[in-house]
C-alpha cells in the first residue's frame, strides 16, 4: 500500500480513427494506483478500442501514454506486459488439461538433478504463491475441473506472478452466479489492498456500484467523464451512457386479434418442456432468458436448424414442423440469427446478393436464369426502406458498419414476407442510431401484421417495444409480463429471469 | 459511409490483376521469343491449353464452394483407360503395349458412359463430404489413388494405341483449321460463365463457399449444391480426359499426373480464392491461357527441362502469396470497431443498461 491515490496509468489525448470512423477521439484516461476503475458504455462506445491501445494491440493514431510517470515511447503488446499491464478475457485462456500447478509455472517448471521436473517442488512452490495471494485452490486439480470463478482468480493469480500492476478484467462476471461473483469480488479486493489497480469493463451497473471506486463512461468515441462512484447513481450513470437526446424508445401496439402462431406443448429433452404461447397478427412479444435457459435452442428449432421434439406448432391454422431454414420460410417463419457474422451473411459476397438469398426462387425464369430487373428492384427498395448505409448494392457487405449489416439481413428475411419473424439480440454490437432504425424497422413489420418474437437479454429495450414478455428458466416459461396489466418493470423482469419469482410462485 | 480510394484501387486491381499480367506475357514473350505469335505457336499453346482449361473449369467451381477435388487428375486417367479398353481389340499384353477387352464398343456408346462415369465418381465424392461429413481433402485424395489404381490394373501399365478416328475428333479434330478442341474449350468457358454469374446455382456455390452456415439459414442446402458441384467436376474431368486421349490416341498409364497442382494454380493466378466464395470463370479462363503461354515459351527457350518444374511452382507460389495477401488486406478494411470486443457476449446475463 503506502502510495495509494498516485496515478498509476495516465493516457491522454488518445485519438484512433477506422476508415470512416472515429474510433477514439482526444480520449484522457487514467487509473490510480491501488483502485478499481470501472469503464462503462454502450457497445462501440470506444471501450475496446481504448483497451487495446492500453494493451498495444492498436496502435494509436495521436496521444501520449505514462506508466508512473514515465512516458512509453513506443506501444507493443510486450512493452505494456513489462510495464505491468495484464488483460484478463472473459473467455479464460488457460491450458485447460493442464494442472493448476502447471498453468502457473508453465515455462518454467523446476526440474530435479536428472534434469527432469520435479513435481514436488512444482506443486509446492506454485502453492505457495497462491497461499501469498490468499488463494485456496487444489494445485494438482486440471484447470478444467475450475468453476469459472475460479479459473479468473488464477488468471489473475497468474498475472500478478508475472508483476502485473494493472490488470483489465473484461466482462469477468457474465457467466457467474452470485455467489461465485461474491468470492471475484472479494479476491479483487484483497489484491486492491495490496496496491494492485484494476479496469473493470462491466455492462452490469450494480456491479459497477458494488466493487468500483471510480468509473469512466464512455460514448461514440469520446470519454464523458470520470466519477468518484460515491458521488453519482445509477439513473446519473444511465444518463451519461445514453447522453441527454436520445429517448427510451416507447412503441404504440399494433397487435390484432387473429392469432397467426400457435406453439402446444412442444417439448425437447434437455433443452426446453412444455411451451406453450400464441402469436397475433402484428403483435411484438418479447422472450428472455439465461444461456441454457431453452431460448436459444427453442428458436433454432423454430427455424428448422434443430429439432423440434414433441408437441404441435400451428402457423396460419396449419401444422409447421421444419427440416431446414428453407421449410420454415416456406412456412412463413423468417430467424433473425444472433451470430449475424456466422448465419446471417456472406461477407465476401456484395448486398444485392445477401438480400435476395432468400427469394432466388422467385427470381429466376423457369430455365434456372435469374432476372436482374426485379432482383435490383428488390434490393434498392429494401436498401431505400430501412436505410441502409452503403455505396451501392454492389457494396461487399463485410465493409457495412455493424448497424447496416443487421439491416441487410432484415431485409433478406422481410424480402421472404413471412407470417412470423423472430429475432435473436437485434440490436447487439450496433450503435444507437441504428438501434432507432431497427426499432423502426420492428414496427413497421407488426404494422404490417407481422407477428415478432424479440429475443433479447435488453430487458429496457423489450419494454419499450414488447406487447408482452414471457421469461423462460430451465426449460420452461415461467412468467408473463403484459402492457395491459402494466406490469412490465425492470426490476420484476429480471428476478424472473433470474429464477426468482418462478421460486416465489413454487 | 465513406470508403478509402486505396480500397477501391485495391479491389479493382486484384480482380482485374491477371489481365494485366496477361497483356504483359504477351508482350514480353512476342518481342524476346522468335516465332512466339506466329498461328502454328498460337494453335498450339490454345491446344495444351484446352485439356487443361476443361480441367480449370470443375477445380474452380469446387474452389468457389470452398472445396477442391483432388481426384480429377485420376478420373482423367480411368475414363481414358476405361475407353480404350471398351474400344479397342483384343490382344495379348506384352512389354509395351495392351490390347482392349475385345467388345469393340461403339464410341458413340463409350463417350456418354465415360461422362457418366465421372460425374457418378463426382457424386460419391461429394455424397461422403457432405452427407458422411468427411474431410474433402483427404477423400479426393484417397479418391485420385483409387482411380489410378484402377486405370493401372485395367490397362496392366500399358500403353493402348489406336482409339477410332470418331472418338478422337474432340482431341484431334478441326473444323474450318480451328481445332475442335479449342472450340468445346471455349464454348464451355462461356456455358459456365453464364451459369456462374446469371444462374441460381452459381449464385449458390458462391454463398455456400463464402460461409455455409449462413448459406443454409437463407434458405439453402449446402449439401444439395456442393453434390452438385463434384458431379460437375467429375463430368469436366471425364471431358477432359476424352478430350486428352482422342489427341494421343492412344490412352498412356499415368496419364494427367501431376496436373492437378497446375490446374489449380491457374485457378488461383485467375482470381478464384482457396478461401472460397469468390472468382469468375472468366478470370480462371485468363489464368489457364498464362500457364499455357508460360509452358509453352519455357519450351520454346529451351529451358533445361530440369529446371521447368521449378519455375513452373515459383509461379504457383507467388499466385498463392497474392492470394494470401488478398484476403489478409481484406480481414483489415472490415467494419470500424476491432474484433477484441469488450462489448456484450452472446447471452450474458440480461443488464439494465
Amino acid at each position: 500500500m503506502g502510495r495509494k491515490d498516485e496515478i498509476l496509468l495516465d493516457m491522454r489525448g488518445i485519438s484512433k480513427s477506422y476508415p470512416g470512423v472515429q474510433a477514439l477521439a482526444e480520449a484522457d484516461f487514467s487509473v490510480r494506483r491501488g483502485e478499481i476503475h470501472g469503464v462503462v458504455g454502450k457497445n462501440g462506445a470506444g471501450k475496446s478500442t481504448l483497451m487495446g491501445v492500453l494493451m498495444g494491440i492498436r496502435q494509436a493514431d495521436s496521444g501520449s501514454i505514462a506508466i508512473d510517470g514515465s512516458a512509453l515511447r513506443h506501444a507493443s503488446p510486450q512493452t505494456m506486459l513489462d510495464a505491468g499491464i495484464s488483460y484478463v478475457p472473459q473467455h479464460i485462456n488457460l491450458l485447460n488439461t493442464l494442472t493448476v500447478a502447471e498453468n502457473i509455472l508453465v515455462g518454467n517448471l523446476p526440474k530435479n538433478r536428472f534434469g527432469l521436473v520435479d513435481w514436488k517442488a512444482v506443486n509446492d512452490d506454485s502453492a505457495a504463491r497462491l497461499k501469498r495471494l490468499g488463494l485456496k485452490l487444489d494445485v494438482r486439480q486440471p484447470v478444467e475441473g475450475l468453476s469459472v470463478a475460479e479459473r479468473t482468480m488464477l488468471a489473475i493469480a497468474k498475472a500478478l506472478f508475472n508483476k502485473a500492476r494493472l490488470i483489465i478484467l473484461d466482462e469477468p462476471t457474465a457467466a457467474l452466479s452470485r455467489v461465485d461473483i461474491d468470492l471475484l469480488f472479494s479476491f479483487v479486493r484483497a489484491q486492491r489492498e495490496q496496491g494492485v489497480a484494476f479496469i473493470y469493463i462491466s455492462h452490469h451497473l450494480e456491479e459497477v456500484f458494488e466493487i468500483c471506486d471510480r468509473v469512466t463512461v464512455m460514448r461514440d468515441g469520446r470519454i464523458v467523464g470520470t466519477r468518484e462512484i460515491s458521488e453519482i447513481d445509477v439513473p446519473d450513470l444511465i444518463h451519461m451512457m445514453v447522453g441527454g437526446g436520445v429517448q427510451e424508445y416507447q412503441r404504440e401496439t399494433t397487435a390484432g386479434t387473429e392469432t397467426v402462431f400457435e406453439a402446444k406443448s412442444l417439448s425437447r429433452r434437455g433443452a426446453y418442456e412444455q411451451i406453450n404461447f400464441a402469436l397475433r397478427r402484428g403483435e411484438v412479444v418479447g422472450l428472455s432468458g439465461l444461456q441454457g435457459s431453452g431460448v436459444d435452442e427453442l428458436a433454432q428449432a423454430l427455424f428448422g436448424l434443430e429439432r423440434l421434439g414433441v408437441g404441435e406448432v400451428l402457423v396460419d391454422g396449419g401444422v409447421f414442423d421444419p427440416d431446414s431454414p428453407r421449410d420454415a420460410f416456406d412456412g412463413g417463419v423468417a430467424y433473425l440469427p444472433q451470430d449475424r457474422h456466422r448465419f446471417g451473411l456472406i461477407q465476401l459476397r456484395p448486398v444485392r446478393e445477401n438480400v435476395t438469398y432468400s427469394v432466388l426462387d422467385r427470381l429466376v425464369s423457369r430455365l434456372g436464369v435469374l432476372m436482374r430487373k426485379p432482383e435490383q428492384q428488390i434490393t434498392e427498395t429494401y436498401i431505400d426502406k430501412l436505410g441502409i448505409v452503403t455505396p451501392g448494392a454492389e457494396q461487399r457487405t463485410m465493409l457495412l458498419s455493424g448497424g447496416n449489416q443487421q439491416k441487410v439481413v432484415f431485409a433478406k428475411l422481410a424480402a421472404t414476407q413471412p407470417k412470423v419473424l423472430i429475432l435473436h439480440e437485434p440490436t447487439q454490437g450496433v450503435d444507437v442510431q441504428a438501434k432507432v432504425d431497427i426499432f423502426n424497422i420492428i414496427n413497421d413489420l407488426a404494422s404490417q401484421g407481422v407477428a415478432l418474437l424479440v429475443i433479447s437479454s435488453e430487458v429496457r429495450e423489450l419494454i419499450g417495444l414488447c406487447d408482452r414478455i414471457l421469461v423462460m428458466y430451465q426449460g420452461r416459461v415461467t412468467d408473463e409480463f403484459t402492457r395491459a396489466a402494466d406490469n412490465m418493470k425492470p426490476e420484476d423482469i429480471l428476478l424472473a429471469i433470474e429464477g426468482g419469482s418462478g421460486y416465489a410462485k413454487a | 459511409m465513406q470508403r478509402l480510394d486505396r480500397h477501391h484501387l485495391l479491389e479493382f486491381l486484384s480482380r482485374h490483376f491477371i489481365w494485366v499480367v496477361l497483356i504483359a506475357t504477351v508482350l514480353v514473350f512476342g518481342l524476346t521469343i522468335d516465332g512466339y505469335l506466329r498461328i502454328s505457336n498460337i494453335t498450339n499453346i490454345l491446344i495444351t491449353g484446352s485439356v487443361l482449361g476443361v480441367m480449370v473449369i470443375g477445380q474452380a467451381l469446387c474452389l468457389m464452394a470452398r472445396k477442391l477435388d483432388l481426384s480429377a487428375e485420376g478420373t482423367v486417367s480411368l475414363v481414358a483407360v476405361t475407353a480404350a479398353w471398351l474400344m479397342l481389340p483384343y490382344r495379348e499384353t506384352d512389354l509395351a503395349q495392351a490390347g482392349g477387352l475385345g467388345i469393340e464398343l461403339d464410341p458413340l456408346i463409350v463417350i456418354p458412359l465415360i461422362l457418366l462415369l465421372g460425374t457418378v465418381i463426382g457424386f460419391v465424392n461429394g455424397f461422403m463430404i457432405m452427407k458422411l461429413n468427411m474431410n474433402f481433402f483427404i477423400v479426393t485424395l484417397a479418391m485420385q489413388l483409387v482411380l489410378r489404381g484402377l486405370a493401372l490394373a485395367i490397362s496392366s501399365g500399358a500403353i493402348m494405341p489406336g482409339t477410332p478416328a470418331a472418338f478422337n475428333w474432340l482431341g484431334g479434330g478441326r473444323v474450318a483449321g480451328i481445332p475442335v478442341s479449342v472450340i468445346a474449350t471455349i464454348g464451355l468457358y462461356a456455358v459456365f460463365g453464364f451459369v456462374m454469374s446469371r444462374m441460381q446455382f452459381g449464385r449458390k456455390v458462391y454463398a455456400v463457399g463464402g460461409n455455409e452456415d449462413a448459406a443454409r439459414a437463407s434458405g439453402f442446402s449446402p449439401a444439395r449444391t456442393v453434390i452438385l458441384v463434384y458431379m460437375v467436376s467429375g463430368f469436366l474431368a471425364a471431358l477432359a480426359g476424352w478430350m486428352l486421349l482422342g489427341r494421343l490416341e492412344a490412352s498412356v498409364p499415368n496419364l494427367g499426373v501431376g496436373i492437378t497442382l497446375n490446374v489449380v494454380a491457374a485457378a488461383v493466378i485467375g482470381g478464384v480464392s482457396l478461401k472460397g466464395g469468390e472468382g469468375s470463370i472468366i478470370g480462371a479462363f485468363a489464368g489457364v491461357l498464362f500457364l499455357a503461354m508460360v509452358n509453352n515459351a519455357l519450351n520454346l527457350m529451351n529451358v533445361d527441362p530440369l529446371w521447368v518444374n521449378a519455375v513452373r511452382g515459383l509461379i504457383i507460389l507467388v499466385a498463392l502469396v497474392i492470394d494470401a495477401q488478398k484476403s489478409r488486406y481484406r480481414g483489415r478494411a472490415g467494419p470500424a470497431e476491432p474484433k477484441v470486443t469488450t462489448g456484450a457476449e452472446p447471452n450474458q446475463k440480461p443488464a439494465l443498461s
